[in-house]
C-alpha cells in the first residue's frame, strides 16, 4: 500500500475560498485528510477591540463576504439586548426583508458553484446572472453592492427608497418561475446524477459530535432544527413559512432542501411588503454624545440563522466606549475542520471538494 | 518544498529580437489569460465580471487553471503572510512576460486593515505591480477598466513589471524576508 | 415547543438539584440563561447537562482581565428540544493558565481548545495536539489577544507602509487645515473617556 501526499491548495479552479485540503491518498481513495485555514486571518477580534461602537459597523461586515448581512444583524442584536433598546417596528420588517434576500444570494452562489467540481458551467453562469440582479437591488436600496452597512445599532440607517416595491416583485417573481429550470439543470441533470446521488453521506451520531447545524443538520435528523423557528427574532413569529426537511442524506437531497429555501424565502419577502407598517426607521442609543455612546456591562450572545447554519456574536461590555471582547461563532467552523478529518476518510479525490460546497464551508468566517 | 531556484537573466536587446516582440506584444494584449486565485473579499466581484453580467470575455480574457501558462497573477484584496508565502511562490512559476494586478485599496496601503498585525501594508515591497484598481469592493466597471488600463501599457511598453524584478532580484528578496521570517513552507503542519 | 420560563426552571433544577453550586446567576432574556461555576465543577456541570438534553456545543472561548489578573472560560451549549442557551463561564488563574481539556464529553471541542490555546496562551492536558499552530504561521511575539499585545506598532515594525509626500495639497500650501485637524483630535481624545454613566 503506497501513500501519496497531495495538496488541493489554495489555488484551484473548483474549490471556493482560500483554504487547502491536505490529503494522503492511495490510488483514488483518501485515507486521511486535514484542513489548513488561516490564510484569510484578519485579526478582527483584536481590531474590534479598539474602535468605538460605531466605528464597528464599517468593520464587521467583512467577516463573512458571500453573505455580509448576518454579521450587522447579530452585533446590532447583541448589544441591543445590553443597551434594553426598542427598535421602531417598520425597522424590523426591513430587516427581516435584507436578511432573506442575502440568504437566496448565498443559496445561489452555492447552488451555483455546483459546475465548478463537476463541469456544469451553465449552471454557474445562470446562478451569478440572477445573483447580479439582486446586487443591484442592494444597490438602490443601500449605496453599496456587496457591504452594504445598513443595519445598525437602534434601526436601520435609512427608509427604502419610492418604487422599490415593484422592482422587488417583479425580480421575485421572475425568479420563482424559473426554479424548475434550475432542477433541470443541477440535480436532475443526467449527465451529473451519478456524481451527487447516494455520496457524501451524513448519519445522525455524526451530527452531534461535531456539532454541525443548518441544512447539514436538518437532512441527518429529519426535524425541523431552525433558529427562526426555536428561538425567534425580528418578527419572524409573525409571518408563516415552512422548514424543509429531508430523511435521506445524501449530496442531492441538501441540494434540493436549499431550492425549496428559496422558494420558502419569497413567500417570507412577499408577506413583509404586505405587512409592513409606517414609522420611522431608527433611534438614538445613547443621550448627550451622538457617536461616542456607552453600553452597560454585560454578557452576551446573539445567535441568527444564516444559509450555513447558526451563526453568532459573543459579546462582552465593560461599560467604555469600545467592546471588551468580541468572539464570532462561525457556522462553518464545526463542518470545515472536524468534518474534513472525521468524514472525508474512505471516499474518493472528487468528493472532497463537493464536500466543501454542498456542506456549506465558507473559509473568510473560519479565519475570521 | 523549496521555492524554485531562480537564475537571474539579462533582458534581450538585439534588433531583430525587438521586432519579434511587437509583434507578440500585439496578439498577447488582445488575450490575456488570467489566473483563477482568489485571494481575498475583493474576490466576490470577479464571478460577475467573467460571466454573463459584465462579460470579461469580450476583452479576450478568460480564465487559467494553472500558474506555469496564465499571463496575469490578479491580487484581489488584501494578504496575510500565509498567502504571501504562497503567491511569492505562485508568482515565481509563472513564465515570462507576466502582469500583476492589484485589486482594491489594501495592497496600496493596508486599507481598513492598517494597523492589524496580520495584513501586509504595501505590496509594492514584495512583488511588482503594474496596474492599482482603487476602491473598497470596486465595481466589475472599474475592474475591467483597469485591464484595459493594462492593455494600453502594453501598447506603449510601461507594463514592465517583471524585467523591474530581474532587476532589482535581491532588493525584493530583503524585503521579502524581512516580514515573512522564511520563504520556506512548512507543510508538515499536522503531523 | 414548550414555554421558554419552565425550560429557564428546567435548567435551575438541574444545577439545583447536583453538588455545584454557581457563583452568579444572571438571565439575560427569555431564551438566554448564564451562571458562574469554580474550575474544579466544570466537567461535572458539562456531563449533567449533556445527559440532560444540551448535547450541542455552540462556542468555546476566552477572556482576558488583566486588572484581576484572571482569565474567564466560557462554554456555551443549546438544547433544540427545549431551547434555552446555558452559559458557563469560570475564572482561572492568568500567569499559569490551565484547564483539563473537555474532549470527552464534547468531541467538537478539540479546535476551539487548539484556537484558544494559540491566541491566549491556554494549555489544555488531555487534548492531544493543543499546542500546534492552526490560524498563525511562524509567529514570534505574545499570544495576540491578550491585552498586553499592541498591534499597531508591531505592524509598523515588520510591514513598513507607504510614506506620502508632506506637502500634499495644493490648494492649501501653508498646511493651515493641518493645525486645525490636530486641534480637533486633542479635543475628541480628552472625551475618550466618555460620555458619563447612563
Amino acid at each position: 500500500m503506497k501513500k501519496m501526499k497531495l495538496f488541493l491548495g489554495p489555488q484551484h479552479p473548483g474549490m471556493h475560498g482560500n483554504a487547502s485540503v491536505h490529503l494522503y491518498v492511495d490510488g483514488d481513495i483518501i485515507k486521511k485528510s486535514y484542513l489548513l485555514p488561516g490564510m484569510l486571518h484578519r485579526g478582527f477580534e483584536k481590531q474590534m477591540e479598539r474602535k468605538l461602537w460605531v466605528n464597528n459597523i464599517a468593520l464587521i461586515p467583512r467577516v463573512c463576504v458571500p453573505e455580509p448581512d448576518i454579521n450587522e444583524m447579530s452585533f446590532a442584536m447583541a448589544a441591543e439586548k445590553l443597551l434594553e433598546l426598542k427598535v421602531p417596528e417598520r425597522a424590523h420588517w426591513i430587516r427581516m426583508i435584507m436578511l432573506e434576500f442575502a440568504r437566496i444570494s448565498a443559496h445561489l452562489m452555492a447552488y451555483g458553484g455546483l459546475g465548478g467540481p463537476t463541469g456544469v458551467y451553465t449552471l454557474m453562469y445562470h446562478a451569478q446572472a440572477d445573483r447580479n440582479r439582486i446586487l443591484e437591488i442592494f444597490e438602490k436600496i443601500s449605496g453599496a453592492r456587496v457591504y452594504h452597512q445598513y443595519i445598525v445599532i437602534g434601526g436601520v440607517r435609512k427608509n427604502l427608497p419610492k418604487g422599490i416595491e415593484e422592482d422587488i416583485t417583479t425580480l421575485i417573481d421572475d425568479l420563482e418561475s424559473r426554479l424548475d429550470e434550475y432542477r433541470d439543470l443541477g440535480i436532475d441533470n443526467a449527465s451529473i446524477v451519478k456524481r451527487i446521488k447516494d455520496t457524501i453521506m451524513l448519519p445522525e451520531e455524526v451530527v452531534w459530535d461535531l456539532g454541525v447545524t443548518g441544512i447539514g443538520m436538518r437532512s441527518a435528523t429529519n426535524k425541523p432544527y431552525d433558529v427562526r423557528k426555536v428561538t425567534p427574532y425580528a418578527r419572524y413569529d409573525q409571518v408563516e413559512f415552512e422548514v424543509p426537511v429531508s430523511d435521506y442524506s445524501d449530496a442531492r437531497a441538501r441540494l434540493d432542501i436549499k431550492l425549496k429555501e428559496v422558494q420558502q424565502s419569497i413567500n417570507i419577502i412577499r408577506q413583509s411588503l404586505k405587512k409592513m407598517p409606517e414609522g420611522p426607521v431608527r433611534v438614538k442609543p445613547g443621550r448627550g454624545q451622538s457617536m461616542r455612546w456607552t453600553v452597560p456591562k454585560g454578557y452576551v450572545y446573539a445567535p441568527v440563522e444564516s444559509s450555513r447554519g447558526e451563526f453568532g456574536y459573543y459579546m462582552v461590555s465593560n461599560g467604555g466606549t469600545t467592546p471588551w471582547r468580541v468572539g464570532v461563532r462561525g457556522a462553518s467552523y464545526p463542518q470545515g475542520l472536524l468534518g474534513i478529518e472525521k468524514y472525508l476518510p474512505g471516499t474518493r479525490i472528487d468528493d472532497a471538494a463537493l464536500w466543501v460546497d454542498t456542506m456549506g464551508v465558507c473559509s473568510p468566517e473560519m479565519d475570521r | 518544498m523549496l521555492s524554485t531556484k531562480y537564475t537571474k537573466k539579462d533582458v534581450v536587446k538585439t534588433k531583430t529580437d525587438r521586432k519579434w516582440w511587437e509583434i507578440g506584444d500585439y496578439f498577447r494584449r488582445n488575450s490575456l489569460w488570467m489566473l483563477m486565485y482568489c485571494t481575498g473579499c475583493c474576490a466576490i466581484e470577479l464571478p460577475p465580471a467573467m460571466t454573463a453580467a459584465y462579460d470579461m470575455e469580450r476583452l479576450g480574457m478568460g480564465p487559467m487553471a494553472t500558474p506555469r501558462q496564465a499571463d496575469i497573477l490578479l491580487v484581489s484584496g488584501y494578504l496575510s503572510p500565509k498567502t504571501l508565502r504562497r503567491l511569492v511562490y505562485t508568482y515565481e512559476q509563472m513564465s515570462e512576460p507576466r502582469y500583476v494586478v492589484a485589486l482594491g485599496s489594501c495592497p496600496i496601503n493596508g486599507g481598513i486593515y492598517h494597523d492589524s498585525h496580520v495584513v501586509i501594508n504595501q505590496l509594492d515591497q514584495y512583488v511588482p505591480v503594474d496596474v492599482y484598481v482603487g476602491g473598497c469592493m470596486p465595481n466589475p466597471e472599474s475592474l475591467l477598466n483597469g485591464f484595459v488600463d493594462l492593455m494600453e501599457g502594453i501598447k506603449n511598453k510601461t507594463a514592465d513589471g517583471w524585467k523591474r524584478y530581474h532587476e532589482h532580484y535581491e532588493w525584493y528578496k530583503e524585503n521579502q524576508k524581512h516580514s515573512l521570517g522564511e520563504l520556506i513552507i512548512h507543510d508538515e503542519f499536522h503531523e | 415547543m414548550t414555554n421558554s420560563t419552565n425550560n429557564i426552571e428546567a435548567v435551575d433544577t438541574i444545577i439545583e438539584n447536583s453538588q455545584v453550586t454557581p457563583l452568579l446567576r444572571d438571565e439575560i432574556d427569555q431564551y438566554q440563561v448564564a451562571y458562574e461555576i469554580q474550575k474544579g465543577d466544570i466537567h461535572t456541570t458539562l456531563s449533567l447537562l449533556k445527559n440532560a438534553g444540551w448535547i450541542q456545543l455552540s462556542y468555546l472561548s476566552a477572556i482576558d482581565w488583566p486588572e484581576e489578573n484572571k482569565m474567564e472560560l466560557i462554554y456555551i451549549l443549546f438544547n433544540w428540544e427545549q431551547p434555552v442557551y446555558v452559559q458557563i463561564r469560570s475564572k482561572i488563574d492568568r500567569r499559569k493558565p490551565e484547564v483539563p481539556s473537555i474532549i470527552q464529553i464534547f468531541p467538537g471541542a478539540k479546535y476551539y481548545e487548539r484556537e484558544a490555546h494559540e491566541f491566549f496562551g491556554i494549555d489544555f492536558p488531555g487534548n492531544p495536539d493543543f499546542d500546534k499552530q492552526l490560524i498563525l504561521e511562524n509567529w514570534d511575539d505574545i499570544p495576540p489577544l491578550r491585552k498586553d499585545f499592541d498591534p499597531s506598532s508591531y505592524s509598523k515594525k515588520k510591514f513598513p507602509s507607504r510614506t506620502y509626500p508632506d506637502q500634499f495639497s495644493k490648494k492649501d500650501p501653508d498646511n493651515k487645515t493641518r493645525e486645525k485637524q490636530t486641534e480637533r483630535e486633542k479635543r475628541a481624545n480628552k472625551l475618550r473617556t466618555g460620555g458619563g454613566k447612563r
